[in-house]
């Protein structure tokens, strides 16, 4: 099943995302990247209803871009969540909802401090030091009440990470079999091989 | 499953003399499972009204943001501040507006009106989801704990508390009611309203 | 198959039923009926029989009335969010449980036994049905104590686990609800075998069951080795049984903890679920397992250097 796990360390926020795409019971890719980059020091992932992410990230991304375009300068983390909360909210009451689940997690550079919000398919949206979509979470928050630490280094933070992907391989039963990490800090967005 | 109960949290709104106690839990849940412990429910509306919004997470945010455009609007308009009998109304409007594909709110509100004397006067309001007005003299409850609240509301509250002691009877009130309900608590947040100040209290409440 | 086999079947608890709906429309009635027996009178003479609903199938009209997951408003509410753990290791076993009972939303108790004392040497824990499975391991006890007078020797953990396993089996698809994990000490060492009333048996060193037990896994999973001295195996349990009364909205309230040695089992301790969170469980104000509660006292010492 679709997981996806993130937490926000010293001046840093790790996004990972399982690389599935299943279909039915079938596997139809296992390296697809499910977080995006959708401003420079912003970073989302993804999961749901098939079509609907994809259609949903990419829209986000392109609104984004607009805004940067336009104005000069990007949204802020808190900005652009509420944008994007505001758009599931929209389209929840509408006559063909959305139905994603966002992790978005961003480097405010303007006060120089890592913010992750848990947003779901609904609009429900808060800010957390760590949270989990899928059926992973159910592993993963407990660990993460139990080891995660907001000041760690990016090492600690990743060794935090890998306990909750060993976690999920051991007690899950369809458990994702790679995942994609990527860092957001000062300097911007990049990936990490795990 | 019902929709009301699928994040859980709970408000509550107590009368005292010349003041009034607007309280909530802090918890967000996706149905069992606890996503996170500061979610707030309760969000000021003018200096001396504070509004309660129990429900569906996505709507409390939602309808916190309608709110805010809205009562700025009358702001700009009417160049005063809303009174809390105004804002029962714009509430309750604001909520038939949905009336066949409701927000899944349970609004609760709490503050001081200006009397026409120049005091101000205690007042509390509920609606349905629907907005159906409830101007109550005692207090008012919503959420997945209202039937435990009322029963510990009936038995602590009385007439003419002072703000201290309306503090102790709305925070006892919130926080055992919550303990017997499985979908609220996770924090306690609680708001004193007098006429020259407000206290905001976090509770510490218990964590299961 | 099966029909044909029940119909000319002797014994078993669908010839049982059969009698009892028989003796019900007889109106006949044995001593036990009256509780001149403290209701185990009906297993007096070896396999129990129970009076059913005089239906032509009982087990799809019970089932209409226990399952509150279908429907919400019937009328027997069976006890659901749990969790419950049992770890084996050097020491011996580590039982936790909490002991909150739900129905609905409502916290119906906070001060539920969910380790059953089945004799000095075995716990049963409690998951699902807590008349099922206080009534049915007690029966075991029974049965455990019965079984050291005939063989001059303790029971097996493995064998009290089977003896229930088949128990339940025999009354497979009438709504038996439970998940039990019986543990104890034998002449193999510490033991811990998951029993549930699908039938399923399993002997293993670590297992947690009920609505909390994935929040529970997430915790042992990760401290969890065979080394543990006693009090690291003791916190573990009582962390763990912690991390899913914080988490699940249907566990909570405290943590009983149980440790069996060779010489049997030794209750530890009653923790309140939120003094865990805030203090610990010691008497130091600010030590507590909460996530931020830990954040605090990590952040503090950086304070006071600055």
């Amino acid at each position: 099943m679709e997981t996806s796990f993130a937490l926000t360390g010293k001046g840093y926020v790790i996004v990972a995302s399982d690389t599935t795409a299943a279909r039915s019971i079938v596997k139809m890719k296992t390296d697809e990247d499910k977080i995006k980059v959708v401003s420079p020091h912003l970073l989302m992932s993804y999961s749901g209803e098939p079509g609907d992410t994809i259609q949903f990230a990419e829209y986000v991304e392109r609104n984004l871009r607009l805004f940067h375009i336009r104005n000069n300068y990007s949204l802020r983390p808190s900005a652009a969540a509420s944008w994007i909360r505001r758009s599931l909210a929209q389209s929840l009451r509408s006559r063909k909802p959305y139905s994603v689940n966002l992790m978005l997690g961003g480097y405010d550079v303007t006060i120089d401090s890592p913010h992750l919000y848990w947003i779901d398919y609904l609009g429900t949206m808060t800010e957390v030091p760590f949270g989990a979509h899928g059926y992973g979470s159910y592993f993963a928050l407990s660990l993460l009440d139990r080891y995660h630490d907001p000041e760690a280094t990016l090492q600690e933070g990743l060794a935090t990470l890998k306990r909750c992907i060993d976690e999920v391989a051991k007690r899950l039963v369809v458990s994702p079999g790679k995942y994609k990490v990527k860092v957001v800090d000062k300097d911007g967005a990049r990936e990490i091989e795990l | 499953m019902s929709i009301m109960e699928y994040n859980g949290g709970s408000v509550i709104a107590m009368v005292g003399k010349d003041c009034v106690a607007i309280a909530s839990d802090l918890r967000l849940g996706n149905q069992a499972l606890g996503i996170s412990s500061n979610f707030q429910k309760i969000f000021p509306v003018t200096d001396r009204i504070y509004l309660g919004l129990p429900g569906l997470a996505t709507d409390v945010t939602t309808l916190r943001e309608t709110f805010r455009y809205r009562v700025n609007m009358y702001t700009i308009k009417e160049e005063r501040e809303i009174e809390p009998e105004t804002f029962a109304h714009l509430v309750s409007s604001t909520l038939y507006e949905r009336r066949f594909g409701p927000y899944f709110i349970e609004p609760v509100m709490a503050g001081l009106s200006r009397s026409a004397t120049g005091g101000f006067k205690p007042f509390i309001a509920a609606t349905d989801l629907i907005g159906c007005l409830n101007f109550a003299k005692d207090f008012v409850v919503a959420g997945t704990a209202s039937s435990k609240l009322y029963g510990v509301a009936e038995g602590l509250w009385e007439p003419d508390l002072e703000a201290d002691q309306l503090f102790e009877t709305i925070s006892q009130t919130m926080l055992n009611a919550v303990d017997r309900d499985a979908y609220s608590g996770w924090g306690v947040v609680v708001h004193v309203i007098e006429k020259d100040k407000v206290t905001t209290r976090t509770l510490k409440g218990r964590m299961d | 198959m099966n029909s044909i086999a029940n119909r000319f079947a002797t014994t078993g608890p669908i010839r049982e039923l059969k009698k009892a709906q028989t003796r019900v429309e007889d109106d006949e009635f044995s001593d036990s009926v009256w509780g001149s027996e403290a209701g185990f009178g009906s297993l007096a003479k070896g396999v129990p029989n129970f009076t059913v609903p005089s239906v032509p199938d009982p087990s799809s009209f019970l089932r209409l009335h226990t399952d509150d997951f279908a429907d919400p408003n019937c009328r027997i509410k069976i006890q659901h969010g749990t969790t419950t753990l049992a770890f084996r290791f050097q020491g011996g076993v580590i039982v936790a449980v909490d002991s909150r009972a739900t129905a609905g939303s409502y916290v119906a108790s906070g001060t539920v036994k969910k380790v059953i004392e089945i004799n000095p040497y075995l716990l049963g824990t409690m998951a699902g049905g807590a008349a099922d499975c206080q009534y049915w391991e007690t029966y075991l006890g029974i049965h455990c104590r019965l079984h050291e007078l005939r063989n001059r020797e303790r029971i097996s953990v493995s064998a009290a686990s089977k003896y229930l396993s088949n128990l339940v089996y025999s009354y497979k698809g009438m709504g038996l609800s439970m998940g039990t994990m019986i543990c104890g000490w034998d002449k193999t060492g510490p033991a811990v075998f998951y029993v549930d009333s699908d039938g399923t048996r399993l002997k293993g060193d670590l297992f947690s069951v009920g609505s909390g037990s994935t929040f529970a896994y997430g915790v042992l999973d990760q401290g969890y080795r065979w080394d543990l001295t006693d009090e690291e195996a003791q916190e573990l349990g009582r962390r763990s049984i912690y991390a899913a009364g914080h988490r699940d909205a249907f566990s909570g309230n405290t943590c009983n903890l149980y440790q069996v040695k060779e010489d049997g089992w030794k209750f530890i301790g009653n923790y309140d679920i939120s003094k865990l969170h805030y203090d610990g469980p010691g008497e130091t104000p600010g030590a507590g397992y909460g996530y931020d509660i830990r954040i605090e006292r990590t952040a503090a010492p950086i304070a006071v250097q600055a």
